[in-house]
């Protein structure tokens, strides 16, 4: 990896270099929130943010997207056309970029890539910054704390100044052209060797640390506790809306007002709706919230893991603020602190 | 999907303007969640609910790249009303045609019984894993179905039929709710003349002209002599069933990794990725529909 250091002044400049040739997307205030949303303006730009209200999913995974457009009278396909924004993702955390590099192994790295979300990640350059955790942060549990990949540049604030990561050549060229990045020096190492030492003391020392938490779900898998949290949920879908790594979608087909051409989308949808896993004739695989949210918890922590060797879960802690239910990881975590225990007491 | 300079472009262009020399797979390819043109050429009616439908890719390419292993499926679009995850009835020998048993249960299954020879659908697939028909080679097959459950496992049937000297002795146990829900009469009827294929047909319900079996699956297959290690089994049927019948093949002694099973799930994407045919962490659409008893056992939530 490449590193070079650049003062935060510069900064602002990096910003309307990107603008030159790109959508410029970051972290802004909105109410008592953040947001990231498109900016003309780099003083817009609230990079101390601690976390956003919902995350960049949906510049790679539109809520409402098109596939294709058809004729309905013949039933074939129509020619369909559509320029993809060239877009920095500008000011994510690690946990955001560590979501992308999730959304890349379905999208596409599998056996059948993703044409629509290949060509928005194409189009999309990544910039990093590294954080400090708020009360709902665990992304260390998992190690989604730092990001090796999956970004253009990451900046690494060492205080008045920055140690950028750089690791492309499209962003290398933007960098050199707006900035006068130079040589790392010792001191900007140690430096960053106290950062990253100040952000792994500040976690939250409340959330359990359970890492084996895959296996105990296995384990757990009949307990009494998904029927408790399971019948708290209300169906709303917050969690995989604000979720960064929520994928799951719908496929439906929406008629023009003539009624004979028409155009095929795909929408958000979510394990957590009532109706998810039901089939044709009306049966439902998972009819109850027990069975619904137990399935999202076991696919971010534990089902993710057994076929891609991660967690489908980022430590973001978004869902901890979206779900007005108090339905979260960490209540699962809590729960494995506190199983079995009961009875020594 | 080409690239400008920064950004890019996606681009699904109408059917006709698919420039040869493109290959079907390669069409197929470039864009999987695009159904191609397929004309019905078939309409036969099976039960007061379900037809057999035959269709044919238009586009030779296509049909020249379509190949399917018996347990597979296809999603149908009616473009307008939505796309439907059918498994495929025919079998693999069975080329350049494409038969879909569709029960007549939702908005696009509405519409698609309302259709006549020469209209056309979209097509996409095939998806999944089938049945591990080069596994079985060499073996005895028990194949047990219950009401919609026969149509993917006829695929392997009518394959084993016609490459009949590669396996052993063939038992099929079907269970239907009454007489007239019973699928594929007449195939059975050629299937009960034959020497080589053991049949036994069960209802829930009888009627006044009924004279066969009746009760659950689980019955006939009590009374079967098997040779467990020499035995395959294939199971699809309803869900309730799996569990009884997969208990009774452990008890004929057939191994878990022996036992084959086609999941019903609403496969909507057909590439994991939609999410709505998960169990657990497997997604029915690529990890099955086929999965064996092992495998089963091994995804929270399966049977």
């Amino acid at each position: 990896m490449l590193y070079r250091v650049i003062d935060a002044q510069e900064l602002p400049a990096l910003v309307r270099a990107f603008m030159e040739s790109y959508e410029v997307v970051a972290p802004v205030k909105r109410g008592s929130g953040y947001v990231f949303r498109a900016v003309d303006d780099p003083a817009d730009i609230a990079l101390s943010y601690t976390m956003t209200d919902s995350s960049v999913k949906k510049y790679l995974l539109p809520p409402d997207e098109p596939l294709m457009r058809f004729d309905a009278r013949t039933n074939l396909v129509e020619d369909f056309h559509e320029e993809v924004t060239p877009r920095v993702l500008f000011g994510l955390h690690a946990c955001d970029i560590n979501a992308i590099n999730r959304l890349d192994l379905v999208f596409r790295d599998g056996a059948y890539p993703d044409p629509y979300y290949c060509a928005r990640r194409e189009a999309t350059l990544v910039v990093g910054i590294s954080c400090m955790p708020g009360d709902h942060c665990f992304c260390q549990l998992w190690g989604s704390d730092e990001v090796q990949f999956g970004y253009d540049l990451f900046f690494q604030d060492i205080g008045g100044k920055y140690l950028v990561s750089i690791s492309s050549v499209t962003a290398a060229n933007i960098l050199e052209s707006a900035c006068n990045p130079r040589e790392a020096t010792d001191e900007d190492r140690i430096e960053f060797r106290h950062a990253t030492r100040r952000r792994q003391a500040a976690f939250n020392p409340d959330i359990p640390r359970i890492e084996d938490v895959s296996m105990l779900m296995d384990a757990f898998h009949k307990d009494p506790f998904w029927d408790e949290l399971g019948g708290r949920c209300l169906s709303c879908t917050a969690c995989s809306a604000v979720c960064p790594t929520c994928y799951c979608f719908d496929i439906t087909d929406e008629l023009d007002p003539d009624g004979a051409h028409g155009v095929r989308k795909r929408v958000w949808d979510s394990c957590t709706n009532p109706s998810f896993a039901t089939v044709a004739g009306g049966h439902n695989f998972r009819p109850t919230g027990r069975e619904r949210v137990r399935h999202r918890m076991y696919h971010k922590l534990n089902g993710f893991m057994a076929t891609h060797d991660r967690m489908l879960c980022v430590g973001c802690g978004r869902c901890v603020d979206a779900c007005k239910a108090n339905i979260n990881p960490i209540e699962v975590l809590k729960f494995f602190e506190k199983k079995g225990l009961e009875d020594v007491e | 999907m080409s690239n400008n300079r920064y950004g890019a472009s996606i681009d699904v262009p109408a059917w006709r303007e698919q420039p040869r020399p493109a290959t079907g797979a390669e069409l197929m390819a470039q864009n999987a969640y695009r159904p191609w043109p397929a004309r019905i050429t078939s309409i036969k009616e099976l039960t007061a609910h379900e037809k057999l439908f035959e269709f044919r890719l238009i586009d030779d390419r296509l049909r020249d790249a379509f190949h399917h292993e018996p347990g597979q499926f296809v999603e149908v679009s009616v473009f307008g009303v939505g796309e439907v995850p059918i498994s495929i009835t025919s079998s693999p020998t069975k080329q350049g045609f494409i038969e879909l048993c569709i029960r007549r249960t939702g908005a696009v299954t509405e519409v698609l019984h309302e259709m006549q020879c020469g209209d056309i659908v979209g097509l996409r697939g095939p998806f999944g894993r089938g049945f591990p028909v080069d596994k079985m080679r060499g073996n005895d097959i028990l194949v047990v179905a219950g009401g919609l459950g026969i149509a993917p496992v006829r695929s392997l049937i009518n394959y084993i039929h016609d490459e009949r000297a590669d396996f052993g002795k063939v038992t099929i146990v079907y269970g239907s709710r009454t007489p007239s829900d019973i699928m594929f009469r007449d195939q059975f009827e050629m299937w009960r003349h034959r020497r080589d294929f053991d049949l036994h047909l069960t209802v829930d319900h009888p009627d006044d002209d009924w004279d066969g079996a009746v009760g659950v699956v689980t019955e006939p297959m009590k009374t079967l002599d098997i040779n467990p290690r020499n035995t395959y089994g294939a199971v699809c049927g309803p869900p309730v069933m799996y569990r009884f019948v997969v208990a009774q093949m452990r008890r004929m002694g057939i191994s878990y990794d022996r036992i084959y099973m086609s999941f019903e799930r609403h496969m909507k994407c057909g590439m994991g990725k939609c999410g709505h045919c998960q169990i657990g962490h497997q997604y029915v659409c690529i990890d099955g529909p086929v999965f064996n008893y092992w495998e089963a056992k091994n995804i929270q939530g399966s049977i």
